[in-house]
């Protein structure tokens, strides 16, 4: 089976397994993190055709055909994608174990509302749990973010 | 002046792109999967635990079980109880009865299934006053009436003290069992060597998971090396010892090869929780509005395994007073065993069960007595000079201006209106305020490397846990030493490269870390001024460090040249702090703590009559932080404790059924997400001239449930006594209020 990571594909093994288990495990692409397994603590979110899900909930055959987004393909030390330069500025994040998953969430987010309100930013967001708290610093860095220019380029992988 | 800026975390590139190293990352060469088998039963003897049919299955490399442990194979703070995997006898469902070690998970998971295990049951309790009654289940034969510790503070004549007294209240409160659910769950893997033993664990006692993994293996501290990488939170839940005395055994079983544990969602559950606790306070209070006496009795509930509580329960005892000044109070405080997993820190630990008694009931007196519960707290509220109920004199708090931070913080904004609040909305205002122990002997160790390129590396085990503390220490050592905080990398913690550090739990290592840090810089920058001092022809007296320099009057050398021009590689000092305090065991007087942690906060909530929904519309915190070294992210620690004290307060409890967790996992056992958070959240550090350097990763989370409690009070004047406080019980408590 084919899956579209980041812009280029991989031949991955096709057992019955979850796409976040092929990400981490196959492609060793370690910044989707697995927090609950249940789909409700978001830190294994990815972008699936631009969507945020949950890569712990789908398994890898249902992401076939589809670009596939991780954390590795929105930027990088060197090159920061806004959204993480304003986690950045704006200390979003403790423990970051969630921060990929903000960030992915974050990038559907404004690709969809460039421009959301607090109340928009809490609802979509309400699928991604920080237990540090930081979500205060997380709410100015997704304002901060919507009010960059660069933003305003849809993500494609 | 590197202390004071709002720094970087050091590694905040690796954060925002997902880079950072987690244990779960950790991959070796050869490494195998583990599993744990664990206990269906909360109580039971094992009659038989047989794995041959389990070692059939191909892949499986090796079974640890219980036949498998000789004498060594106990710990435990304080009493050696925990197995590393149950022996002949299970006492908690999910107790760990047999690990597995092998090629793929599937191979591990198949093994797990065949571990041919039968039980004979037996009675289980789970209450912890039920425990203690005559005739109930016995956990331990040591401990006939199940109760594994006993803490006692007597300060004062109680009887005359209560005589005195125009009115006496006496209030039970109840916390549940929650968990601390940090994201990343538990993760530990270790390698044999013959020798001794390598173990990568996340864990937030380094050296302490070194001690009782040797003492198992029966082979010398220093043959067992222990590294921790950055944590994907802790909260206290990895504090202490958890999987890794089994992770070590398993390693040396597998005979060499690498072995690697991570815990589902569902087993974090039944590996460490907060304390239920009941604590029942009794307080004396003239009508000028003071106290006379106060007795308080807790039954904290321990679990199966006396763990860390024989450390907890003491600290709890202290926490349980209150910062309000009262001529004589007994407390007992009391370690129960039952059939659950067992207890540890969370987050606030103690204090948060505490707080939620004393400050509940301050708003209960100040009610029926008719005075102003912020009025009534003011007037009472220790100041530096006044004595705890331990006979030591306090020095440095803060409480009044804690509080008066919080309460002002609602007076200066208006309150955000149309929430959407169906039914009739009803507003209120509440207090809390916290003082909290830390740990009353404890030792951190630096050691400082300075290399002729000019860098500095601080080697700690302090342990990274997304609080930025090894940001904090890189700040405090540019400070010690005069030099940029880019100049300076931190290492650890590894035992084997970073010295001795107790753990990093009970917000100590920002004081206790950071005075060791401070010291070692002290000595370092001492020495790089003896070998200037010839260099600029200048007395060491009239020498300081500055920017990477040695700077005289009208001259200067870079350490660099300090280095080189003495023929010197680089220059490597060891430093420490140490506190050793304590109280007397049979009646609590003494010193408790090294210094005290202080907290306040305000709440105004509104509470939807028709569904008994609560909404905190704002929330105030203020907390003591002595000298802040990292504004920023004392602000994330600050704002998060709040955050954090939501989930305890509203809406986290453990359901039990039979001791089985019925909702062990995300979904049924919600915690704060974005949109739980007030509308309008502040948070402040109260810093003080001379303060020291301070902790403040706890502070504002114990008075978050009282102060929301009381809050719900004055709105719609019911009282809820028993955490979490759910829309169910403001409902029902309504309800009742109005059939009166």
């Amino acid at each position: 089976m084919i899956l579209n990571v980041n812009g280029s594909k991989h031949k991955v093994r096709t057992e019955t397994r979850t796409l976040l288990d092929v990400l981490r495990e196959d492609l060793g692409l370690m910044g989707t993190k697995e927090g609950c397994s249940v789909g409700m603590c978001g830190a294994c979110t990815v972008l699936v055709d631009g969507k945020p899900l949950s890569s712990c909930l789908l398994l890898a055959e249902q992401a076939a055909g589809m670009e596939i987004l991780t954390i590795e393909g929105v930027g990088s030390a060197e090159n920061l994608h806004p959204v993480q330069q304003a986690f950045l500025d704006e200390g979003a994040f403790q423990c970051a174990y969630c921060t990929p998953g903000f960030v992915l969430t974050t990038v559907a987010l404004l690709n969809e509302n460039p421009s959301p309100s607090d109340n928009e930013i809490r609802e979509y967001l309400a699928g991604n749990l920080c237990r540090c708290g930081s979500y205060q610093n997380i709410l100015r860095a997704v304002k901060v973010a919507s009010k960059s220019e660069a933003v305003k380029v849809v993500l494609k992988p | 002046m590197a202390i004071g800026k709002s720094v970087p975390m050091l590694d905040a590139l690796a954060r925002v792109t997902g880079t950072l190293d987690y244990m779960i990352n950790l991959r070796l060469p050869g490494m195998l999967v583990g599993k744990i088998v664990r206990s269906l039963a909360p109580h039971a003897r094992l009659l038989k635990v047989d794995p041959t049919d389990a070692l059939l299955v191909p892949g499986v490399v090796a079974i640890l079980t219980g036949a498998d442990l000789g004498e060594n194979a106990f710990y435990g703070a304080a009493i050696k109880d925990q197995g590393v995997v149950a022996v002949d006898r299970v006492r908690y469902v999910g107790e760990p009865i047999a690990a597995i070690a092998a090629e793929s998970e599937q191979a591990a998971e198949e093994a797990a299934m065949l571990l041919d295990v039968e039980y004979e049951e037996l009675p289980a309790v789970f209450d912890a006053q039920e425990a203690i009654q005559p005739g109930t289940p016995v956990l331990h034969e040591n401990y006939p009436n199940n109760i594994f510790i006993h803490s006692k503070l007597r300060h004062g004549d109680l009887q005359a003290a209560f005589a005195e007294a125009d009115e006496i209240f006496e209030d039970t409160f109840t916390s549940p069992l929650a968990q601390q659910a940090s994201l990343e769950p538990h993760v530990a893997a270790a390698q044999w060597d013959g020798n001794g033993l390598t173990m990568w664990t996340a864990s937030q006692a380094p050296y302490m998971v070194r001690r009782v993994v040797a003492g198992i293996l029966g082979v010398e501290e220093k043959s067992v090396r222990v590294i921790v990488p950055p944590l994907g939170g802790g909260y206290g839940g990895k504090g202490h010892i958890r999987i890794e005395p089994l992770v070590a055994a398993m390693a040396r079983k597998t005979g060499g090869q690498p072995v690697k544990f991570v815990l589902s969602r569902a087993e974090e559950f039944v590996t460490v929780t907060k304390h239920a606790a009941s604590i029942t306070l009794k307080t004396g209070v003239k009508r000028d509005g003071t106290f006379t006496a106060r007795q308080v009795t807790i039954y904290w509930n321990g679990g199966a395994y006396a763990d860390a509580s024989p450390l907890l329960v003491p600290q709890g005892m202290v926490r349980s007073v209150g910062p309000y000044r009262i001529p004589a109070v007994h407390v007992d405080s009391y370690g129960i065993y039952t059939n659950l997993p067992p207890a540890g820190a969370y987050r606030g630990a103690m204090s948060s069960q505490t707080t939620w008694a004393y400050e509940s009931q301050m708003d209960i007196i100040a009610r029926k007595m008719g005075w102003d519960p912020l009025e009534f707290r003011l007037k009472n509220l220790f100041v530096s000079g006044d004595q705890f109920a331990t006979g030591e004199i306090l020095h440095d708090v803060h409480f009044v201006e804690c509080l008066e931070v919080s309460a002002k913080g609602l007076e200066l904004s208006p309150s955000p209106g149309g929430r959407g609040v169906r039914g009739e909305g009803k507003r209120g205002l509440g207090y809390g305020v916290m003082m909290k122990s830390t740990v009353s002997t404890s030792k951190s160790q630096a050691r400082m490397k300075l290399a002729d390129d000019g860098t500095v590396t601080l080697f700690t085990s302090t342990v990274e846990m997304g609080q930025g503390a090894h940001t904090a220490m890189a700040q405090i050592t540019a400070e010690a030493l005069g030099l940029p905080v880019e100049m300076v990398r931190v290492v650890g913690p590894d035992t084997e490269v970073t010295p001795f550090d107790s753990i990093t739990s009970a917000s100590r290592s920002t004081n206790m870390m950071g005075n060791a840090v401070m010291a070692t810089g002290a000595a370092l920058t001492k020495r790089l001024i003896e070998l200037a001092a010839p260099l600029l022809e200048t007395p060491p007296e009239e020498l300081r460090s500055e920017n990477g320099h040695v700077v005289a009057e009208e001259a200067s050398i870079s350490f660099t040249d300090v280095l080189k021009r003495n023929g010197l590689d680089s220059l490597e000092e060891l430093g420490e702090y140490a506190t050793a305090f304590k109280v007397d065991p049979e009646t609590g007087q003494g010193v408790s703590t090294p210094h005290w942690h202080q907290g306040a906060g305000a709440a105004e909530v509104d509470v939807d009559t028709e569904t008994g929904r609560v909404t905190v519309l704002r929330y105030t915190a203020a907390s003591f932080a002595g000298r802040v070294v990292n504004p920023r992210l004392a602000q994330l620690q600050n704002d998060g404790n709040v955050i954090f004290g939501l989930g305890p307060a509203v809406m986290e409890e453990i359901v039990l059924d039979g001791g089985q967790p019925t909702n062990p996992n995300l979904a049924d056992y919600a915690i704060p997400s974005i949109r739980d958070i007030p509308a309008e959240l502040v948070s402040v550090c109260i810093e003080s001239e001379q303060g020291e350097l301070h902790g403040i990763g706890e502070m504002t989370l114990p008075p978050v449930a009282p102060a929301i409690a009381n809050a719900i009070e004055d709105a719609v004047g019911v009282r809820i006594k028993d955490l979490p406080i759910t829309a169910e019980k403001v409902l029902r408590a309504l309800r009742e209020k109005s059939e009166r």
